[in-house]
């Protein structure tokens, strides 16, 4: 069977593909271990926009850089209308921090491998009007983030937002035959507990979008990184991997988590999560090895 | 790379151990191709952007190796990172970013693994770990910090592959199972060992036996290695060899590195035809001979003389055999006729490794660089670390909870609460015993030499560092030597033995390694003063290289004793921001100066002037030329005369003359102190003490009828028992007329009473009061 792929600048991506989260500067120590292992261990390394811009060294691996819009879900945030565009507001510190469309398109096209349109997550319960203009103003970032790019080697990925089946079917449609390099389906984070429903979205996008690579954000826990594969998913980004890690938790054993965990445990549980999860990617290769030292 | 493989070779590729993404204790024959196995790894790695690392037990190989394959895999490839490169801040010849292949020796490593922060951008890149002669796990020394080196590797870096190296291991899958790892073995030579055995009467006879025995190799044109338990036994050997019209050089530590490649040059151009060397031809270097001859089967084991273990007589005889060249290779044993329990050598019953992080001392010294490196904070961490030790795999028992205990209480570590939670931190303290890879008992014996001695003369300073246990090279002492050291040693002042209960205390040592402490101290005394290592070490009847070592060496000490003494005067340092920072105290600067003395070679007030700035020892001959003897001097001195010395310009002598004038009320003047008090030996026995001493210490068995045998000295020896009560020995000492320690331990053995009674009485006379060289030498350690 030959396996779908992606050609990016730094490397060719075979899917399906489990895409580590990782992150830069200093608030994640563990994540600084992690990274100069990721090469052996993942096809491709996805970093938030707000940890990119922290980045001093590139990993030796296919980037890829979300919009950091996830942003629009932190108290104090607001999303504004620029010239037809989504904006969002940032209210962490004294001065309001804006992200726009333009920043974030200019900043993936120094840095990134692939890159993901500004989009604005849509939580459940949120209300009519407020969930319609977010999704209106995702599809204008998307379009106007294609309409602009420079970079014809980056591959840019086109990111849905809804509130139900329906409307993410409609979000996918907007896309499908818009010339993108790939979709990538958002928001779907407070909903993973309801899986049926999360598989649904994905089955509806994959029949909206036909054969055009599909990324999912942040769905990385391995019991559902399968179902999400044969529900048509081509790669899924988490940090799960290094979350559990981090608290001592080995996939592997995940009933026996380890006590005040060192630096280097963290690290090794870390790595061997991301084989117990590539493992669950059919078609892995390269971490067979690794996979069995641990095992 | 070969175009066909050996069959050991082969074996290992049928196996295909390399690529099976394990780890790999290979153990093989000397000569078998083992370093072509590490290069193909390495080889792989490189190829598929990897970095390497070998790990090389001497310098000297590796300097061989990194010329070998800088041609093989391109000089900007391969790296040397070893104690003679990368000084005080000096660069590498290929940098730790840019080097694919390291070449290292372990200390170098367990450097890069204490900070690897600053090694962070190499360390995860690499793919092998190649560990040349891994049995070195089992060395006293180096053993418990290589153990925990390649532990802190394989945490830091869990993809690294160890490929351990070695002919002579008796625990080969144990050592597997520590690292994860497969193991395989191979018997395969180049060239079949034949073992032989030549059997003396006497110990005279075997300087002849052994001539006769090389003069037949001789004859034939083959090349003989002999292997010798001293380094004057090898040059006595050599030259009687020679005098016998053979051509024979002696090889070991003593010389330095260029003489030894010079005669290992010879060797290897047929120029000569024998080398006669102690354990230094033991590991590494490819020097194969036709015939390997063990001439002693005991060596001085720090306490007597025991027998050699199989291990070490196998990492010599598998020199023997040169491949293309010799049909077999001869190892020959020289062993008395009475003496049946050699068989096992020939047999290679290896011994198995054992592990000694466990040890109190090695232990202690781990906890703190897992702590001080950041990598185990609490006790638990610390026990995971551990309990994946080689000891813990060999079911050796380890305590974290009382060795950190240990620790805390000598205020080497400190608990600080985070949060909920309560950390171990190293202190100033135990950082020093991490950054200068000491040991913590050095570390507190150094400071509690300057906490209770608040003065002190340089001997007294030159002594403690000398009396701690990571000085080296220790300086053996001869009896003969005693009433000169004694002699040296009441000319030093000394403000230590003022107290002597209280110099012994803070000495901590006693007997021989006291001695050879002493002996140490005065040698860089000399030194200090000569500045002439060659007439030093004539004078002292050590090797000028030793000297060199022991200059290094003590450069270390000084260098950590200063940072000691800052932590004592400044517990609570202030920011480093803040300018008001507080003069140096008296010992600090005596210290640093004492330090310059050292690494300079200079005594006197002239040695002030190294403290300033720009100023090294040779600036200062030439300014003693000049007339300029001291920092006083160089004060009053003018600028625009100073500038006559060529290559000074006025503008440096300005700035040298305004230093001096500050610097010279900094300082410290000489402390005054009594002398040392010591003695003669003046002990009334029947008998020699020493040979008394000696005595005791050594092993007797019956044989039979008025026939003993008595081993634990140099060379094993018989006594015999005359009709008419008197004993005889075949040592030389009983043919000079000497009442022999062989016939006096047989005498101990059948209790002689005077014997006992005189052996009482010298104890008796141990706690005098006073330095006594002798009594120090009848001490058991």
């Amino acid at each position: 069977m030959i396996r779908k792929q992606l050609h990016t600048p730094s490397g060719t991506i075979q899917f399906p593909a489990y895409i580590p989260v990782t992150t830069f500067g200093r608030k994640y120590p563990l994540d600084g271990l992690i990274q100069p292992y990721l090469p052996r261990m993942a096809q491709a390394v996805m970093v938030s926009h707000h940890y990119a811009l922290q980045m001093t060294k590139r990993p030796r691996l296919p980037l890829m850089i979300d919009s950091g819009g996830f942003a629009a879900l932190f108290e104090g945030s607001r999303i504004l209308e620029r010239d037809g565009l989504g904006v969002l507001e940032i209210n962490l510190g004294e001065e309001p921090e804006l992200l726009t469309p333009w920043d974030v398109l200019d900043f993936q096209e120094q840095h990134a491998d692939i890159a993901f349109t500004l989009d604005f997550p849509i939580p459940p319960n949120l209300d009519k009007k407020e969930a319609t203009l977010r999704q209106k103003l995702t599809i204008k970032n998307a379009l106007w983030a294609r309409n602009n790019r420079r970079r014809s080697d980056m591959r840019l990925f086109a990111c849905i937002q809804g509130w139900d089946i329906e409307s993410i079917g409609r979000c996918a449609e907007a896309y499908a035959s818009a010339s993108f390099d790939g979709i990538a389906l958002g928001g779907m984070v407070p909903r993973a507990k309801d899986r049926k429903l999360v598989l649904s979205c994905v089955r509806e996008v994959r029949k909206k979008i036909l054969d055009l690579p599909l990324h999912v954000f942040g769905l990385g826990h391995p019991e559902f990184v399968e179902e999400l594969i044969s529900a048509g998913v081509d790669s899924i980004d988490s940090s799960a991997y290094v979350k559990a890690a981090a608290d001592g938790k080995s996939w592997f054993d995940p009933n026996t988590p380890m006590s005040e965990p060192s630096p280097t445990d963290r690290l090794r549980l870390a790595l061997e999560n991301l084989a117990f999860v590539s493992g669950k990617v059919p078609g892995r290769h390269r971490l067979q090895l690794y996979e069995k030292s641990f095992m | 790379m070969p175009p066909t493989l050996n069959p050991a070779q082969q074996k290992v590729e049928d196996h295909f151990l390399l690529k099976s993404g394990f780890s790999v204790v290979l153990q093989m024959p000397t000569g078998s191709g083992k370093t072509w196995l590490a290069k193909k790894a390495i080889h792989e790695a490189l190829v598929s952007g990897k970095r390497s690392i070998y790990l090389c037990p001497l310098k000297a190989l590796a300097e061989e190796l990194v010329k070998d394959w800088a041609q093989e895999f391109g000089k900007e490839n391969v790296g040397i990172f070893t104690g003679d490169y990368g000084k005080q801040g000096g660069k590498y010849p290929v940098s730790f970013q840019k080097a694919n292949i390291l070449i290292m020796t372990p200390e170098r490593l367990d450097g890069c693994t204490r900070s690897w922060r600053s090694h962070w951008s190499w360390i995860p890149e690499v793919d092998w770990l190649v560990v040349d002669e891994i049995h070195m796990l089992g060395d006293w020394h180096r053993g418990p910090r290589l153990e925990g080196t390649i532990s802190r590797f394989k945490r830091l870096n869990p993809f690294t592959r160890i490929l351990g190296l070695s002919a002579t291991l008796g625990n080969r899958g144990e050592l597997a199972d520590w690292l994860e790892g497969v193991e395989l073995d191979t018997d395969w030579r180049p060239v079949p060992l034949e073992w032989k055995v030549a059997r003396y009467r006497k110990p005279e006879e075997k300087p002849s036996l052994l001539a006769s025995e090389v003069a037949r190799v001789n004859r034939e044109g083959g090349q003989t290695i002999v292997f010798v338990q001293s380094r004057r036994r090898s040059e006595q050997i050599a030259k009687l060899l020679s005098e016998q019209g053979l051509n024979a050089l002696h090889h070991h530590a003593g010389l330095t590195h260029s003489k030894r490649r010079v005669v290992e040059s010879a060797f290897r151009n047929n120029q000569t035809s024998i080398l006669v060397a102690t354990s230094t031809l033991e590991m590494g270097l490819n020097l194969p001979a036709r015939q390997v001859v063990l001439y002693d089967l005991q060596a001085f084991d720090g306490i007597g003389f025991s027998p050699l273990p199989v291990n070490t007589i196998w990492q010599r005889a598998g020199r023997a055999g040169r491949p293309g060249l010799d049909d077999s290779g001869e190892a020959l044993l020289l062993a008395p006729v009475w003496e049946r329990n050699i068989d096992h050598y020939s047999k290679g019953c290896f011994e198995p490794i054992r592990s000694g992080i466990a040890r109190p001392d090695t232990l202690a010294e781990q906890i703190l660089v897992e702590v001080h490196s950041g990598l185990a904070r609490t006790e638990n961490q610390l026990k995971r670390v551990f309990n994946t030790s080689l000891a813990a795999l060999q079911k050796q028992t380890i305590d974290i909870q009382k060795n950190t205990l240990n620790m805390l209480n000598a205020g080497m570590l400190r608990k600080e609460e985070v949060g909920d939670r309560i950390l171990l931190k190293a202190t100033r303290l135990g950082h020093v015993v991490c950054r200068h890879q000491l040991q913590p008992s050095t570390v507190l014996r150094l400071r509690q030499f300057f906490e209770s001695l608040k003065s002190f003369t340089d001997f007294d300073l030159l002594l403690i560092a000398a009396s701690t246990p990571d000085c080296e090279p220790r300086l053996p002492v001869d009896y003969e030597e005693l009433e000169t050291l004694t002699e040296e040693l009441v000319r030093q002042p000394s403000r230590l033995f003022e107290d002597f209960k209280h110099a012994g205390d803070l000495l901590g040592i006693g007997g021989k390694q006291l001695l050879s402490a002493l002996k140490n101290a005065l040698v860089l005394w000399r030194w200090m003063v000569t500045g002439d290592t060659d007439m030093v070490a004539e004078e002292e009847g050590c090797y000028p290289f030793e000297i060199h070592r022991l200059i290094e060496s003590m450069d270390r000490l000084l260098l950590a004793s200063a940072s000691i003494q800052r932590a004592i005067d400044e517990p609570f340092p202030a920011d480093q921001e803040d300018s008001s920072k507080p003069p140096k105290s008296e010992a600090l600067l005596r210290i640093e100066l004492l330090r310059q003395q050292i690494l300079n070679g200079i005594e006197g007030p002239a040695a002030a002037l190294t403290l300033v700035d720009g100023i090294g020892a040779s600036w200062i001959r030439r300014l003693i030329a000049h007339g300029v003897c001291s920092l006083k001097s160089l004060a009053e001195a003018d600028s625009q005369n100073l500038a006559t010395l060529s290559k000074l310009s006025e503008k440096r002598a300005t700035d040298w003359i305004k230093q001096a004038s500050t610097l010279q009320q900094r300082v410290p003047a000489t402390v005054q102190a009594g002398r040392i008090p010591t003695r003669p030996s003046d002990i009334d026995l029947e008998v020699d003490p020493y040979r008394l001493r000696r005595a005791t210490e050594l092993n007797v068995k019956w044989s039979q009828s008025n026939l003993w045998n008595v081993t634990g000295g140099s060379e094993p020896r018989q006594v015999t028992k005359a009709e008419n009560g008197h004993f005889n020995c075949s040592c030389p000492d009983h043919a000079k007329g000497n009442t022999c320690k062989h016939q006096l331990a047989v005498r101990l053995r059948l209790n002689d009473k005077i014997l006992h009674q005189s052996f009482r009485n010298m104890n008796a006379n141990a706690e005098i009061p006073y330095l006594d060289l002798f009594g120090l030498w009848f001490e058991r350690n």
